[in-house]
Order: structure tokens, then C-alpha cells, then sequence
């Protein structure tokens, strides 16, 4: 059936399909909150836990097994990679080279010595890195950004915070846009965007102003328009579907939570190395 | 369900003079009257007290009575107004919500607004949907349609919210010729089933089209009022500020060059 | 109403005393509980609203200021306000490699404009959409342990808009000008001096860059000389260039605004170098990680190092976001900034709204 067809059959019936579809794994199909605070505590039990071998474990158990049941692992690698790569050379550069408290002299270059224990510690902080980047990053490659939006909305959530949340995620590509459509108008009237340092900063200023001066000139509008469909209404709006969510998947975030609080207390209390 | 407004005046907040004057005017059930006048007349603020935008969600001053079959609306808060007057306005993009991914939930976001129950929030959507026409651009990205298509599921999202008056604020200066087009039919549609509306209008042929009484408006008085065929053909309007209809200009310059207008009038009635 | 903006610094400040003397410091040496910071401020924060809250509860039977910084208009604006800051944090501070994020312009012109609990949660969703929901290229794996920061900038733009700080004043008379001037030259080179005393004089002491050299029989050494030197003339074109902005301007209110971003800068970077610290090692990807290396290389531990850094980017980076604001809030009609819960703040005296006449009346609901 054709896809107005298939949709004029449906008008009037209930939800439409293509709202609320859900996610092609099992992992996917969990509730984002889930999914979330999976990532939440793994990320804070990395840093918690800390040396080498803690966030190592942390990264094969709750970012790459879950990623491969999740069909994610290559697009999770790649992505987690590039954007861990410059705070990763920073770590790299900065500790190998510029630790004080190291002996252990590895090489030199010029002025600058190559420790090993700055090596070791550089090493420990890209694994708790690596962590914290692969926990996030399997987080929003299975889950759309609206629904963790819906599901806090669902729970209590104020719907005006939901709404900034949700506008946020349109708001940002557009300011992008229009970012560069005023960059190739100005452009046009000789703005010079290549070149030094100095004139690149230069250059940002007629970009930046008529684009926050543009954005805010549409509050006006934007506010009436919202306006105009009740968005003044006091209280909770009706939802018309939310993420679905389980008693187990419940226990596990407790349990998560509970273990995240009571590693956090062990290490405090110094009784892990 | 009529609106009324008596003895209205509005002064926007800070400014000196006020921006509408003494303004009389009557939307009863089942009406589509249009709203004329050069730019900075007046239209764009009498739609916004109207509606009760101005002064409940910009501020400013209000002077005289409006009142919703005879009950003064003064107390009224926005949402509950909302769906007693529906407003449109002349930008497209500006008039989406930026909270919705679907055409469909673009529609469903005033009445969910509303809270109403699951069921009638759908109910309401499909059949607004259905009412303009765009149940096939239901899954589309509302922020990739054309600018005609935008201001069609504004629209909708305003029927969403079953207001019994439609006040729409110049829908087609921002489009191109298609858009209009598809706005204004949609709008014949809208009247031809007994829709109440107000319509602001540059394009007077627009304004001939669908509407059956006509407004004008200078420096925030009413000037002009009466049945739209003999406003738009009044001798004064290019002095207020209006572009009288292609026809009407063409009958003025034939009359002017000692023609016979009738002639034209046959050839149009005809057409 | 005085009384509650009164309470809560006393809160704020008694919280944060509290807290530091618990990590283990004391009036004058803060230096164990720096590491703590971060906690003992999100603490002082919470402790502070409540007992805002809970004054202006007892007074008036319920907390409107708060609910009155959230209507539609600010709801509208900050989805606005968290873009600029990640479109700009994440272009400029990635082009440009040098110590400027720019990723809070956003927060501080809703602070501004809305008030403090407005700019508060716009740092808040900032930094936790940032991580959470905005997917990528605009996404930012490590911005949700900032939060705390941005919260509190939100929360200093407000309460700086509030009390007038970045009003535009043009036509300034040279008394004012002066005024203005010294008291930013007080306020920042106060600052300056207890940063340098708490944190660089251990690692680097005046004498090592040879200004006040008392024994001049000491080598110095030539690099440090050499960067004595340069920052020396850094800073006096500061000045300079500084004063040089108020008088061609005339506009009393730049001064004001580098106080607030200076204020500003110093606590954004007390919070943000504990963080930084104990999550990576003091590094944070951005252009002022060649700073970190270099103090190491002075001998400063991480922690120590993460402070030095983030007390010369932070300010920098602080008060050009607070000046950009300025000019671009400046730059706003004032009917528009008007219709803003703390809008007149913004708008140069003068600049006022018509009061009411005979049969007028304004909005009732």
C-alpha cells in the first residue's frame, strides 16, 4: 500500500507508526534511563576505581560487551576514538614529558625528559579516558536523544525543562545553519575568514553578533506562537507515548547506584589501593 | 460564539502613541472577514489584541471592552483564551514549536498542551490533519517542508485546538506565489465549511477570494468597513494604503480612459 | 526583600567557611580544602536557595521570584542560549587553540536578562545536554562534571545583572569614568594579587623574574627574565589598553562589566581546576593545555597546576564572554529587553517605559 494510503488508513486510528518505534537490538530496547545511568555509574566507577586495571575491566563489562550485543562496537570505537584523540595526546604529551615527580628517565628530547612513571600515569588516565568516552558514546548511539527526554518527562520532569531539552537538540543544527549562511554573506562583503590567528578571532565577531542578535530577535514571535497553543497551562501535558520500562530493568538501577555509592565510600575509606 | 470588540484601544509598552484607536469590531460564527490597511496600520496589533496576545504575553497597555459571546475576557488567562482565538502568523519557521520531529506531533503539541486525554489529543490531530489536507505530510520533518506547507501545519496545529474564531495575521506575505496558493485554498476550504475567521491581507485579491466583509484600517482606527466588494472598490483605498485587486484597478484605468467598464465586467463574470 | 538577597550571601558565605574548615583548612590557609571546592560550593549553592526560598516563603506565603524568571519568554530563550554556548564552546575553543572557550555566553545572557536561578539552570542543562542528549558533532563526552560550574556563572550573571553591573551607561562624565575605573583597578588587581600570593608565588617568586631583585648577585634565569618581562608589558597594555577603551568610549559601565568577569573568571576557575584535576590528570583537550605542561615543568603537582592555568584562561576567557555580552545585550532594543524579568536592569537609565493614564490598563492574566 502506498504510504499515504497506508497513512490515511490509519488517520483517526491511534498513534501513528512511526511514533514510538523502537530499537533494532535488545539493548536498544531498553529503557533510556537504564541506559543512562548504566553509563553514568560506569563512567564515575572509572574514575573512582582508578590505576589501570579497574577502568580496563569497567571498558570490556559496560562499554564493549554491551556494544556487541548491540551491533555498535565499530561505530562506538570510531567515534569514541576521534573524540577522545585530543584530550588523549594532551594526557599523552603533557605527563610523558612534564612530570616532575618522576625519576625513572626513559628519553630525552632537547630540554625535556620522558619519564616513566609520568608514562604510567598518562597510561592510567587515558584508560579511566577511554572509559568515560566509550560509556557515553554507547549511551547516545542507542538512544535517540527525544526519548530519554520523554522518559524523564514521564517521571516527573517539569514539561518546561522538557521542552528546553527538546528545543535544544533542534536549535543547535539550526544555529549552525544560519551561522553559515551570514558567514557567506559576509563573505560576500569581504570578510576575510582564512589567514593568522588574529584575524580569524577578528573575524568570529561579525559572525557571532548578527547570529545571538538574529536568534534572539525570534524570541518575540517564537513566544507569542507558543503562547497561542496553551504552552502557559500550569502543569504536566499529556505525553502520547513513552519509552517502556520494566520492574528488572528498575532493580538494575538500583543495584548500579548502590554499587557506584558503595565503591565510591571503599575508596574513600582506603581499604582499595 | 462572537468575538466583540468595543471602543478597543492598545499602546505597546514604552511607546508614546497608541498603536490602535477606538477600534469597533464584530466576528460572529460562520464569517471570514478580512483586515486591510497600509503596513504599521494597525493590523498586526489588532490581531494580537484579539487574540489576547497583547498586552497577556507582550505587555502594554489596553483600553475598552473585549468580550467572547458577551462574558469579558479580561480575566481570561493565555491557554484558556488559546482555545477560544487562534492566531497565525506571517513566518512560517518561526511558528514551530522546535520540539517536534514529526508533522504529526507538530500538530499534537498544542492540545497536548491542553493535557487533554491520550485519545482526543490523537482524535484531534488526525482530524486537523485531514482538515487542511496534509495527512500525507504526517512523518515528514516540519522543518524541511516549503514555507506554504509550514504555514498549513501552523494552521492545523491551530484547528487542533478547536478555537471558535481563527484570527491569522498576513499568512501568505512570506511565501511565494505556490504557497500562497496552496494557504489560500486551504483557507476557501476552511470558510466553505463554515470556519470564523480574520484575515490580514496585503493582496487584496486575496482578500476578495475569501472573504465576505472587509475591515481598513489607518494609524490604528478604523476607516473603512463593509462588504468586502464594495471596500475593495472604494476610491479612497489607494490613498490608505491598499493596492485595490487587479480588476478593480483595471476597471478605474478603463473608466479613466472613457471605456465602458461593462464590457470587462461581462468578460469577468464569464471567467 | 532586601533582607532575602542578604540572607542568602550570609549562607552562601557561612556554608562555604563551614565546608573549608571541614576539608581541613582554615581562614587563611585554604590550601587542603581547594581539592573539595567544587563539592563544598555546589553545597553553599543549594544551602543558599533554600534559605532564600524559604525567607521569601515565610514572607509572602510562596516563592514567585523564582517562578517569575521562568515564563515563556525565558523558556524560549535559553534552547537559544545552550546552542550559542556549544556552538560557539565547540567551534572557537577548537579553531582557535588559544585560552578562550566562549562556551558560556550563553548562560551569562540568560542570567542577565532572566535572573540568577534562569542562568543557574540554562549552565546546568548546557553542560548536562552537552553530554547526554545532544548527539554528535555537537556533543561533548566530558562536559557533565563541569555542571557545577556553569551553574554558578549562571548564577553570578544573574545577581551581577540584578545589581546593575552591566548597564550600559554611555555619556559617562570624567568623575564617573574614574570612578569606574579605579574601582576596577581595585577590584581586579586585588584579585590578581591574592591569586599570585595563593598560587604562582611557590612556584615562581618576584624575585626569580628580576624586578624587585634584592641580591643581585644571584644569576637569574634568562627564560624567566624573559617572561617576567613579557608579561610585565602583557599586563600593562591591559591597562593601558583598558583605560584607554573607557575614555573613547565614554562608557562607564566596560569597567563594571571587566569587574563582573573578572569575579567570575576567579570562581569558575577555583571550581573547574579541582574537576579537571581529578578526572584527567589537568588536562582538558583545549588550547591552554601547553600552560599545564609548562607549570609542571615549574614543579607544581596536578592539582597545583590545574589552578595556575585556570586562573589566567578562566578571567580572560570570563571577562571577554562578559563584554561580548555586553555589547551584544547593548545592542538589543530596549522594548525587547524590557519584556525580560530583569530586562530594565539592561537598559540604560533613561531609556524608561510610559506609566499608566486614564482607562489603561495592563495585562491581568
Amino acid at each position: 500500500m502506498a504510504r499515504s494510503d497506508r497513512l490515511s488508513a490509519v488517520a483517526g486510528h491511534g498513534l501513528p507508526d512511526f511514533l514510538g518505534r523502537t530499537g533494532p537490538t535488545a539493548y536498544h530496547r531498553l529503557n533510556p534511563l537504564t541506559k543512562a545511568t548504566i553509563a553514568t555509574t560506569s563512567a564515575v566507577a572509572a574514575v573512582a576505581v582508578g590505576g589501570l586495571i579497574g577502568p580496563a575491566v569497567l571498558l570490556a563489562l559496560a562499554v564493549i560487551a554491551p556494544a556487541l550485543a548491540a551491533g555498535v562496537l565499530r561505530d562506538l570505537v570510531r567515534t569514541s576514538v576521534l573524540l577522545a584523540l585530543p584530550i588523549a595526546i594532551s594526557v599523552l604529551v603533557v605527563n610523558l614529558f612534564f612530570y616532575p615527580e618522576g625519576q625513572t628517565e626513559l628519553f630525552r628530547i632537547g630540554p625535556v625528559v620522558a619519564t616513566a612513571e609520568g608514562l604510567r600515569f598518562a597510561v592510567e588516565i587515558l584508560a579511566r579516558i577511554m572509559a568515560i568516552s566509550g560509556a557515553v558514546t554507547l549511551f547516545y548511539l542507542t538512544t535517540r536523544p527525544s526519548d530519554l527526554v520523554i522518559d524523564l518527562e514521564r517521571r516527573g520532569i517539569s514539561s518546561r525543562v522538557a521542552f528546553v531539552a527538546n528545543a535544544s537538540v533542534q536549535t543547535v543544527p539550526a544555529m549552525v545553519e544560519r551561522a553559515g549562511q551570514i558567514t557567506d554573506a559576509q563573505r560576500a562583503r569581504g570578510l576575510d575568514t582564512e589567514g593568522s590567528v588574529w584575524r580569524r578571532l577578528r573575524g568570529i565577531v561579525p559572525i557571532v553578533g548578527p547570529v545571538i542578535l538574529g536568534s534572539i530577535a525570534e524570541v518575540e514571535e517564537r513566544t507569542m506562537a507558543l503562547e497561542a497553543r496553551g504552552f502557559t497551562r500550569p502543569g504536566r501535558r499529556t505525553l502520547l507515548w513513552a519509552p517502556a520500562d520494566r520492574p528488572a530493568e528498575a532493580f538494575v538501577r538500583w543495584a548500579l547506584l548502590v554499587g557506584v555509592v558503595a565503591l565510591i565510600v571503599v575508596r574513600l575509606a582506603g581499604i582499595l589501593p | 460564539m462572537t468575538l466583540t470588540l468595543a471602543g478597543v484601544g492598545y499602546r505597546y509598552a514604552g511607546a508614546s502613541q497608541a498603536a490602535l484607536l477606538d477600534v469597533d469590531l464584530e466576528l460572529r460564527g460562520g464569517e471570514v472577514v478580512g483586515l486591510a490597511g497600509a503596513s504599521e496600520s494597525g493590523k498586526t496589533t489588532l490581531c494580537l489584541v484579539a487574540a489576547g496576545l497583547a498586552p497577556r504575553a507582550i505587555g502594554g497597555l489596553l483600553r475598552g471592552r473585549i468580550a467572547i459571546d458577551g462574558a469579558d475576557i479580561d480575566a481570561w488567562p493565555m491557554h484558556r483564551l488559546s482555545q477560544q482565538v487562534g492566531i497565525g502568523f506571517q513566518s512560517p519557521a518561526n511558528q514551530l514549536s522546535q520540539v517536534a520531529v514529526t508533522a504529526f506531533e507538530e500538530v499534537a503539541f498544542g492540545p497536548m498542551n491542553l493535557a487533554l486525554p491520550r485519545d482526543e489529543v490523537l482524535g484531534r490531530t488526525w482530524g486537523a490533519l485531514e482538515t487542511l489536507g496534509i495527512v500525507d505530510l504526517a512523518e515528514r520533518d516540519p522543518r524541511r517542508l516549503s514555507g506554504g506547507q509550514q504555514q498549513l501545519l501552523a494552521i492545523a496545529g491551530l484547528i487542533a485546538m478547536r478555537p471558535a474564531h481563527l484570527v491569522l495575521d498576513e499568512p501568505t506575505a512570506q511565501l511565494d506565489p505556490q504557497g500562497t496558493r496552496l494557504v489560500t485554498d486551504a483557507l476557501a476550504r476552511l470558510a466553505a465549511d463554515g470556519a470564523s475567521i480574520l484575515v490580514a491581507e496585503q493582496k487584496a485579491d486575496v482578500l476578495a477570494a475569501l472573504t465576505s466583509r472587509t475591515v481598513v484600517l489607518a494609524a490604528g482606527r478604523v476607516v473603512l468597513t463593509g462588504a468586502t466588494e464594495d471596500v475593495l472598490g472604494d476610491p479612497r483605498l489607494p490613498e490608505l494604503g491598499v493596492t485595490p485587486p487587479a480588476a478593480v484597478r483595471m476597471r478605474h484605468a478603463l473608466r479613466g480612459a472613457g471605456v465602458d467598464a461593462g464590457l470587462l465586467d461581462e468578460a469577468l463574470a464569464g471567467a | 526583600m532586601v533582607v532575602r538577597w542578604i540572607a542568602a550571601v550570609v549562607a552562601f558565605v557561612a556554608t562555604l567557611v563551614i565546608g573549608i574548615v571541614a576539608a581541613g583548612g582554615s581562614f587563611t590557609d585554604y590550601e587542603a580544602a581547594l581539592a573539595a571546592f567544587p563539592w563544598i560550593t555546589a553545597a553553599a549553592v543549594i544551602v543558599s536557595f533554600a534559605v532564600y526560598a524559604a525567607i521569601e516563603f515565610a514572607q509572602t506565603g510562596a516563592v514567585t521570584s523564582v517562578a517569575r524568571q521562568f515564563g515563556t519568554r525565558t523558556i524560549v530563550l535559553m534552547p537559544i542560549a545552550i546552542a550559542v554556548n556549544v556552538v560557539l564552546g565547540q567551534t572557537v575553543a577548537a579553531a582557535l587553540k588559544i585560552p578562550i572557550y566562549l562556551d558560556s555566553i550563553g548562560t551569562i545572557i540568560v542570567g542577565a536578562l532572566a535572573g540568577p536561578i534562569a542562568g543557574a539552570l540554562t549552565g546546568l542543562l548546557s553542560n548536562l545536554l552537552w553530554t547526554y542528549v545532544l548527539p554528535p558533532p555537537f556533543h561533548s563526552d566530558f562536559a557533565a562534571p563541569f555542571a557545577i560550574t556553569a551553574v554558578v556563572i549562571g548564577l553570578f550573571a544573574g545577581v551581577f545583572g540584578r545589581a546593575g553591573l552591566l548597564r550600559p551607561r554611555p555619556g559617562s562624565r570624567i568623575p564617573q569614568l574614574a570612578l569606574a575605573a579605579v574601582i576596577a583597578l581595585v577590584v581586579v588587581g586585588g584579585l590578581a594579587a591574592w591569586t599570585y600570593g595563593e598560587f604562582y608565588s611557590e612556584s615562581f617568586s618576584l624575585d626569580a623574574f628580576t624586578f624587585f631583585n634584592p641580591t643581585p648577585d644571584v644569576p637569574p634565569d634568562p627564560v624567566l627574565v624573559v617572561i617576567g618581562w613579557l608579561i610585565a608589558g602583557l599586563l600593562a597594555a591591559a591597562v593601558i589598553g583598558f583605560l584607554l577603551l573607557l575614555i573613547v568610549r565614554r562608557d562607564a559601565g566596560v569597567a563594571y562589566v571587566v569587574v563582573a568577569g573578572a569575579i567570575t573568571g576567579v570562581v569558575a576557575a577555583m571550581l573547574s581546576a579541582p574537576i579537571a584535576a581529578n578526572l584527567f590528570g589537568g588536562v582538558t583537550g583545549a588550547g591552554t593545555d601547553f600552560l599545564v605542561a609548562f607549570f609542571r615543568q615549574q614543579g607544581s603537582d596536578v592539582l597545583t597546576a590545574s589552578f595556575q592555568q585556570g586562573l589566567i584562561s578562566d578571567p580572560i576567557d570570563k571577562i571577554t564572554t562578559f563584554l561580548l555580552v555586553f555589547i551584544i545585550v547593548a545592542a538589543l532594543p530596549a522594548r525587547m529587553k524590557a519584556r525580560f524579568p530583569q530586562g530594565e536592569r539592561l537598559v540604560e537609565v533613561g531609556e524608561e517605559v510610559a506609566p499608566d493614564d486614564d482607562g489603561w490598563r495592563g495585562a491581568t492574566a
